[in-house]
């Protein structure tokens, strides 16, 4: 493992890999072994070890390493239209970048141990479980979406305005969050501790 | 009171942020300074907000104008939402929609009593420890532990930037120390070279239904029409409010309780259907609300807390008879 390597994915998980590199770095992750253990003690043996938490491996970034693997290595989230047109250029590289680190880092986890997220690291500590957001039952068999539940989406605006700066950080992402992220569950479910 | 908590400070706010940490400086100065470093400082940050399966690439661009914050906090994945917080309203897009609920701004609202800030009483509720950590985006970082004492409440890991005090990384975790919620920052700029153009909304709302809560709803009102007969511990009323919300035709009473860490929304609204609604629980990242329907009115508690937090709430709140106005319609 040279330290230029090294290097590259500090720079990845940064988010200030150049896309053409990065989508090599991919590549070579999914041949060589070794470099996807380095690249993923990196991620995860380093805070995220530390964590109570661990990392939370999404779907979501699962699907975003597919399209990178099978469309040349460099993955990017969709943005809306408008976004493009708005986002500065200065952004748009580094996001790929963040996308590209967010979304290898959950290969090189894949990877290594293909039943993530219960992932055993060097050392014998385990990760605590990850605590799926719909684990209580949705009622009625659907959960409904933020687009369908404005009002819910207008608690989360308004009481995020009398939280304290971290808390409203945390209500107004989940506001903004994308709709699968909310479940419903029988109250009886809710009252459990 | 919120205005005198963040503008008296807004001053010194900028020096504070950035002056070393000593070898004393404790979990409580640390989460004293982030509060004051993301309230003051300029910073124009991507970050990926994961809860549950879902995770989600965002931007926050945040400024202070005459010492009061103005952010823009944008989804840059799916769904193109954006908060825009100005110095007089919070802006909230729905393109999907084709929506923007409108909110005017609460923190120089007289009717805030209190800010949910890190105080002395936090010890009670919940351990603070501090640890160093190792670097994360090119920045040495200084790790913050906020454990609680009982199962009312969630704790926090921040992974703070030493020099700033800037939450790089935010982790919401349940009693069993699992993580509900993270905010990790993949990049970070800090300083007065942010500019005040990307506060701007990404998007054309030309078209969109601005949905603006009636003013004629606004109410000054002396005291809580209702109250809770019993609290979790170390929650208390801080401030209430008599509005209406965005697109809403009634008026809504607002409570908002706080451990000084945590906090807890609840918003009364008369019932719209005939007969009892089933309470109902929604969760939304490490965001819980509970909604049950006392009196004809439907009671709902949002907030950063577990599931059982926001129902003990909802469930003990009674109507106060009789409610007290002091003006408005």
């Amino acid at each position: 493992m040279t330290d230029q390597i090294r290097e590259q994915i500090s720079a990845l998980l940064d988010g200030e890999l150049a896309a053409g590199e990065t989508g090599l770095l991919v590549r070579r992750m999914e041949r060589d072994t070794e470099l996807r253990r380095v690249f993923a003690s990196y991620v995860i043996a380093g805070e995220s070890l530390r964590s109570p938490g661990g990392v939370v491996a999404s779907r979501d970034f699962a699907a975003r390493v597919s399209a990178a693997l099978a469309e040349g290595g460099v993955a990017m989230p969709v943005p809306a239209p408008e976004r493009v047109a708005g986002m500065p250029q200065k952004w748009r590289r580094p996001l790929a970048g963040a996308a590209v680190a967010a979304g290898a880092a959950l290969a090189a986890v894949l990877l290594v141990q293909p039943d993530a997220g219960r992932e055993r690291f060097a050392g014998g500590r385990a990760a605590p479980p990850v605590v799926p957001a719909a684990a209580m039952m949705p009622v009625g068999g659907a959960s409904p979406t933020l687009a369908q539940n404005q009002r819910l989406a207008g608690y989360l605006v308004a009481h995020g305005q009398y939280a304290t700066p971290i808390g409203r950080r945390v209500a107004w992402s989940n506001a903004l969050a994308t709709d699968p992220g909310i479940a419903r569950m029988p109250p009886e479910v809710a009252g459990q501790r | 009171m919120r205005r005198a908590f963040i503008v008296p400070l807004a001053g010194v706010a900028a020096i504070a942020a950035t002056s070393p940490a000593t070898a004393e400086t404790t979990a409580r100065d640390w989460l004293e300074r982030m509060t004051r470093s993301l309230a003051s400082l300029h910073y124009d940050g991507l970050f990926i907000h994961t809860a549950g399966s879902q995770s989600e690439s965002m931007r926050i661009v945040h400024r202070t104008v005459d010492g009061r914050s103005v952010e823009r906090l944008v989804s840059l994945d799916r769904s193109g939402r954006e908060i825009v917080r100005t110095p007089e309203e919070v802006h909230f897009y729905l393109p999907d929609r084709r929506v923007v609920l409108v909110e005017p701004r609460s923190d120089d609202g007289s009717l805030l009593k209190a800010l949910p800030a890190p105080g002395p009483q936090l010890d009670a509720l919940y351990t603070l420890e501090t640890s160093p950590g190792h670097r994360l985006l090119r920045r040495d970082v200084q790790i913050v532990d906020i454990r609680p004492r009982d199962g009312y409440r969630y704790g926090y890991r921040l992974w703070l930037d030493a020099d700033t005090a800037m939450p790089l990384r935010s982790d919401v975790l349940d009693a069993e120390a699992r993580t509900v919620e993270s905010i990790q920052f993949t990049k970070l700029e800090i300083g007065e070279d942010v500019s005040a153009r990307e506060l701007e909304p990404g998007v054309d709302a030309t078209g969109y239904q601005w949905l603006r809560p009636r003013p004629e709803a606004e109410r000054r009102v002396r005291q809580a029409g209702w109250l809770p007969r019993k609290m979790p511990p170390g929650f208390r009323l801080v401030a209430f409010r008599s509005h209406s919300l965005p697109g809403l035709p009634m008026r809504t009473q607002h409570l908002i309780f706080s451990d000084g860490f945590a906090s807890v929304s609840v918003f009364i609204e008369p019932a719209a259907g005939k007969g009892p609604v089933p309470p109902e629980s929604t969760s939304v990242g490490s965001a819980n609300a509970f909604s049950t329907q006392v009196n004809g009115q439907v009671v709902t508690a949002v907030g950063e807390v577990p599931p059982a937090t926001v129902r003990e709430i909802a469930t003990s709140l009674a109507p106060v008879e009789p409610p007290e106005s002091v003006g408005g319609p």
